[in-house]
């Protein structure tokens, strides 16, 4: 058996930058390098994944490093993202003293995390790539040490270490009923258990919820949510920009791979686990739609509207359950729903970056008349709200046509009719905002300026959420491939 | 061909304003003229290509083309979306009147809006409003049709509107958007009425139904009744023709291009792309043709009496637009699209040269001008050029196509026939009188008092030469079908020799009778505008009632103010729905978003910032998943 | 008697649900902090028993609660990190006075 170490390339490289970030940091008196020495990290990696594209898939120590098109898809989507994120922080990092190379750095790491949690199939490997991201996170959300951001700080590294310990728990139960640690031969050890029911095995039961609920809290599904709207508040606002479109899709990345690779076969199996995320997708995205209305505050309200996102991701998901041996449907609607989100998101919160950085205020009425006091800003925000509501031309209504088709493809048809309604609800709030920007009058005459970086990076968001609503074909074509390593 | 070039057409118009809207506007403001290039560029590329679609439609057999779907959203064993569009010798026609007029246009503009502090916002409207119309007469399923012709109109509101702090060109511009709603009601109800029936949007499917039997009797009648009441609205037909005379409230060129040329005979292309509807329902297309003759005459009639020159060539647009209804009720698509083509131009042309007139005189209306052919003698020229097109004489464009049109409703509705020929009569009399009242005499000018005749002149070139351009369209247009080529090229007619095309149509009675007609009404304009052997005065006192009605346009504005506005006939009517929507509509809606509201105040509530609270809700949510799998699994 | 896996399962389950009790309900950030490693450890004494009991032969379970272990300390690390910098802001490591955000 070889390393086979060009598997893992990208993350080596990605490594390899993050510590000459943080080595830069000490000798360096220009620190705008370091975020160029990070970008040049990211881009690296992304070079490589792109040579690994289009390869066999191939696996690396002993099956626990897996090289697929679907943990590739997912590396891009991340290296994208915190690519995106380091440009938007430009502003807000030249406002620490110090630091700025640990801020980089803790960055790339996550996105290092990250990038194995997509990759990996294996418990012991997926527990260390969770907390990994993880712990970065953490760290970067109190980054700023006033009180708001050590609060949520603290919010999400004591309920996330308690997740996690759930999800320890889960995989101890997974393991001592399997004896197995590495996901295929898991799904081999349960299939020679004579079981008909899940009630049949209590450990099965309680595994499976307890997954279920260390990963729910990653990607903030009810009842696992409440951290998020304090969390993203008090965090800086990249970085609430990065937690809710990279942490997201890396928590719906590991639950897509764990459960269809492990909990796939036997159909009921698979049918109870489909069955679950089907009820939790309707509860999430009602309640995060109708708690969004309510919010003065648009980092608290993008915050339950991600939830509310989830929701409608959580149908995917449940598609794939409820059928798991059709077709590639279900997840590939899931892989492009992830794509259009993490653009669409990005992109209205670097307009928000960018304009409450200048006016000092997250409060939606703050943000009356900024269609002419910065109109670029408010047109892309604007963009990023419609493609959130799922309005053409935009990505967000091409990627929820895919998901809603699976959903109604495999008889979820009343999942589809709640998030349809849902979709109208979450029109109310956002279209509140763009309302309030376009036709309120200004509460001042000053423009507000923003910074090229910000304007750049806005501007290929929203180039990107155009190009996946206008032009999808390429890109379904991709997230086709990505899912169809599943159904061999 | 590429496949690509279809797209591109109307496609680059719309790159166009995104560039002027997204980079020039923002960032290159205090270079106007820019944005002015970049539409004229972005136009003249959709020419181009309008031309190479042309040819190869000519070439292709059945004169069209298959351009293969565009597959947009395609997802296995599920919805799948697919972007199509016609092209047929019709698309092929309207794409070559609306890109070559449009390019003209925006030529012709940047003379008359030159220093407009709105400049680059005209040229990103106009760009928008020039991919909407080449996308409209190319789409291929309805509901891409209807976006399209919803985009027009929105355009046309937004030009009309252009100089939003003018009180009147801000009520105009309303009016026009609910007016024309009132027409797209009926349309999309047939749009959905069709998709009820049938279980498709796709155009070319429809037709096939249609002539195959499928869809017929008293559904096919009500759907093309429906198709028509958007095209009465977008055309300006009887009764609701109101708006386009206020619409002369925007700029002159977008008159020209909008409310003469293009958008209004959007209505007149839409019935003959559903031709095959109407052809199988005998009921839809008498009412079509009854309606266009009805309007060509009643419309005439109140361009006798006004003062304003371009509300004259405003109701003779309704009143052409009438005549072009009239030949597709009775002949054909040729008949009716080769009026479209013919009128596109001379119209066009007179609305520039009355923009020009206004260039120079800063008035519309005619008394104040007068001898301007001595100083502006290009404009005089083309005017009485497009005027003569206009009245149908030989051998202009316009008598070519209006000839047409009286030979075959002679044929087949004698009375509508009768109509028709009157309005040729008031048609010549009344650009006439304004050929005569503004070019002839002396200048008569009162309301710029440093406007002294030397000091008026003619337009800078880049107006003229559009005008020049045009004119010779205008008298050569209708030559194109001497040979019945055109007629031939819309599947209607047989070709027959140039030279007897070009003479024979002499050698028949009805052409010398419309031409007597015409030349009648010239002369009368010219005895009481020109010679005064005829005192114009002496006339309106004698009839004073016809003139009074006719300068109230038949009080049509009072009596619609009076039923949508005044509420003084339906204030009954009013009050009851007022009520229902209040407390029923209004009730329940407000009722189930105010609860929504209130729920999700209280849900919040529930957020207390308490970290151990949120725990909590972890571990009695795992309880309660756990108790549901019991239960439930 | 011996001790079997039950007995090793129930400690464990034992452990746990005090960790959890502990976490929701002291107020003090440091003891939450230290009742989540209680569960963390419960989860361990879980993994190493099934590793013993169901494959004796490799020593899985107990590898992955070293991990966990060591885990659990950067965890521990970067909280206590956390709670100096809130105590520097606010002079208090009740978890109850950190309510700036809700709603």
């Amino acid at each position: 058996m070889s390393l086979k170490l060009e598997l893992l390339t990208p993350e080596l490289s990605l490594l390899i930058f993050a510590l000459l970030v943080i080595l830069l940091d000490l000798g360096i008196k220009q620190k705008k390098v370091l975020a160029g020495v990070s970008i040049l990290g990211l881009l690296v990696s992304g070079g490589f994944v792109l040579t690994l594209w289009g390869r066999e898939s191939a696996s690396a120590f002993n099956g626990m490093f897996l090289v697929d098109p679907f943990a590739l898809f997912f590396k891009l989507l991340f290296l994208i993202a915190a690519g995106l994120v380091i440009l938007a922080s430009q502003d807000y990092v030249s406002k620490f003293a110090r630091f700025q190379g640990e801020y980089y750095a803790l960055i790339l790491i996550s996105a290092i995390g990250m990038m194995l949690l997509a990759t990996t199939g294996e418990l012991i490997s997926i527990y260390i790539a969770l907390e990994l991201s993880s712990i970065s996170l953490y760290i970067l959300t109190g980054f700023l040490k006033d009180p708001k951001s050590s609060e949520a700080g603290l919010k999400y590294l004591l309920l996330g270490a308690v997740a996690s310990a759930t999800l320890l728990y889960g995989m101890a139960l997974v393991f001592g009923l399997t004896g197995k640690t590495r996901l295929t031969e898991i799904a081999q050890a349960i299939q020679t258990i004579p079981l008909t029911t899940l009630l049949d095995s209590p450990a099965l039961l309680l595994g499976i919820i307890l997954l279920a609920c260390g990963f729910g809290f990653k990607i903030a599904c009810v009842p696992f949510q409440m951290w998020v709207p304090d969390v993203y508040e008090g965090a800086p606002t990249p970085i609430t920009a990065y937690l809710s479109v990279a942490s997201k899709a890396a928590g719906f990345a590991v639950i897509a791979r764990f459960f269809y690779t492990t909990f796939g076969v036997p159909d009921w199996l698979s049918l109870n686990w489909g069955i679950l995320f089907a009820s939790l997708s309707a509860i999430t995205m009602t309640l995060g739609n109708v708690i969004a209305i309510a919010q003065t505050n648009i980092k608290r309200m993008l915050g339950y509207s991600s939830i509310a996102q989830a929701g409608y991701l959580m149908v995917g998901l449940a598609a794939v359950g409820v059928a798991s041996m059709a077709d590639t449907l279900g997840r590939s609607g899931l892989l492009f729903f992830l794509a259009s989100y993490t653009l669409t998101n990005l992109g209205a919160f670097i307009a928000i970056i960018a304009i409450s950085n200048k006016i000092d205020s997250d409060l939606i009425d703050d943000y009356t008349g900024m269609g002419s006091r910065a109109p670029l800003l408010a047109l892309g925000l604007t963009l990023c709200l419609i493609s959130l509501i799922g309005l053409p031309p935009t990505a967000g209504l091409i990627a929820k046509i895919y998901i809603f088709n699976a959903g109604v493809h495999y008889g979820l048809l009343w999942l589809v009719v709640i998030g349809v309604i849902n979709s109208c609800i979450s029109a109310y709030y956002y279209l509140g905002v763009v309302k309030v920007m376009w036709l309120g009058a200004p509460v001042s005459e000053e423009k507000v300026p923003s910074s090229w970086a910000l304007r750049i990076v806005l501007a290929l968001t929203c180039l990107g959420v155009l190009v996946l609503g206008i032009i999808p074909g390429k890109f379904v074509q991709i997230a086709e491939t990505a899912v169809r390593i599943f159904t061999s | 061909m590429p496949h690509q070039v279809p797209w591109l057409i109307w496609l680059s118009p719309m790159f166009s304003f995104i560039i002027i809207s997204l980079i020039l506007r923002p960032f290159f403001n205090h270079h106007p003229k820019l944005s002015g290039y970049t539409t004229i560029a972005a136009i003249g590329i959709s020419c181009f290509l309008s031309f190479w679609v042309l040819i190869e439609v000519l070439k292709a057999p059945g004169h069209r083309l298959e351009i293969p779907d565009i597959q947009w959203v395609v997802i296995e064993d599920g919805i799948s979306i697919h972007l199509g569009l016609i092209v047929d010798a019709l698309t092929a026609v309207m794409l070559i009147v609306v890109s070559v007029v449009s390019l003209l246009i925006q030529i012709y503009s940047q003379g008359y809006m030159h220093g407009d502090p709105g400049y680059p916002r005209y040229y990103a409207f106009m760009s928008l409003f020039t991919g909407f119309m080449l996308g409209l007469v190319m789409a291929d399923n309805l509901v891409f049709l209807f976006l399209f012709w919803e985009g027009v109109g929105l355009c046309s509101y937004l030009l009309i509107g252009f100089w939003f702090h003018r009180p009147a060109a801000a009520n105009a511009a309303k009016k026009a958007f609910i007016v024309t709603r009132l027409g797209d009601f009926g349309f999309l109800a047939a749009i959905l009425f069709l998709f009820y029936h049938t279980g498709t949007f796709d155009i070319e499917r429809l037709h096939s139904l249609a002539i195959a039997g499928t869809l017929a009797g008293t559904t096919l009648t009500w759907a093309a009744l429906g198709i028509f009441s958007g095209a009465a609205g977008k055309s300006a037909q009887f009764p609701l023709h109101t708006w386009l005379p206020d619409a002369m409230e925007g700029p002159t060129p977008v008159s020209a291009l909008i409310h003469a040329a293009t958008m209004v005979a959007a209505g007149v292309f839409l019935v003959a792309r559903f031709f095959p509807l109407f052809e199988h329902s005998k009921v839809a297309l008498t009412i079509v043709a009854v309606i266009g003759a009805f309007t060509a005459i009643f419309a005439a009639s109140m361009g006798l009496v006004m003062n304003d020159i371009k509300r004259v060539v405003a109701y003779s647009t309704i009143s052409q637009l009438g005549y072009m209804m009239l030949g597709l009720g009775v002949s054909g698509v040729a008949v009716g699209i080769f009026h479209l083509f013919n009128h596109a131009f001379f119209k066009a042309l007179l609305f520039l040269g009355a923009g020009s007139v206004n260039h120079a005189t800063g008035t519309f209306d005619i008394r104040e001008m007068g001898g301007l052919r001595r100083v502006m003698p290009w404009t005089y020229i083309t005017f009485i050029i497009a005027a003569l097109s206009l009245a149908g004489i030989y051998p202009l464009s316009g008598f070519w196509s209006k000839d047409e049109i009286l030979i075959y409703s002679f044929k087949t509705q004698p009375f509508l026939f009768t109509l028709a020929l009157i309005t040729v009569f008031m048609t010549a009399f009344y650009i006439f009188r304004v050929v005569f009242v503004v070019f002839g005499g002396e200048y008569r000018g009162t309301k710029l008092a440093h406007h002294s005749e030397h000091k008026l002149h003619e337009s800078p070139a880049v107006m003229v030469i559009p005008m020049v351009i045009l004119a010779f369209f205008s008298a050569v247009s209708g030559w194109l079908n001497l040979t019945g080529n055109f007629g031939e090229f819309l599947g209607h007619g047989e070709a027959r020799g140039l030279l007897e095309g070009f003479f024979g149509i002499l050698g028949k009675p009805l052409p010398w009778l419309s031409l007597i007609v015409a030349g009648l009404g010239i002369y009368l304009a010219y005895a009481m505008y020109s010679t005064r052997r005829i005192s114009p005065e002496a006339v309106g006192r004698t009839f004073v009632p016809l003139y009074t009605t006719l300068s109230r346009k038949y009080w049509f504005d009072e009596l619609y103010e009076r039923i949508f506005v005044g509420k003084t006939l339906v204030n009954g009517l009013f009050v009851g729905l007022e009520a229902f929507d209040t407390y029923a509509v209004d009730g329940s809606v407000n009722g189930i978003a105010d609860k929504t509201i209130a729920t999700g105040r209280a849900l919040s509530r529930v957020q207390t910032g308490q970290l151990q609270l949120y725990g909590l809700f972890i571990a009695m949510g795992i309880v309660a998943i756990t108790i549901c799998f019991y239960f439930f699994g | 008697m011996s001790v079997s896996l039950e007995h090793y399962l129930i400690l464990s389950a034992l452990l746990f649900c005090i960790g959890l009790y502990g976490a929701l309900s002291r107020r003090n950030t440091i003891v939450i902090l230290m009742s989540i490693e209680i569960m963390l450890n419960a989860v361990n004494v879980a993994l190493v028993a099934f590793s013993r009991y169901i494959v004796p032969l490799v020593l899985t379970g107990q590898v992955f609660a070293l991990f966990v272990m060591v885990v659990a300390a950067a965890e521990v690390a970067v909280g206590l990190a956390i709670i100096i910098a809130l105590y520097r802001s606010r002079e208090t490591v009740d978890v109850e006075q950190a309510d700036l955000m809700k709603g």
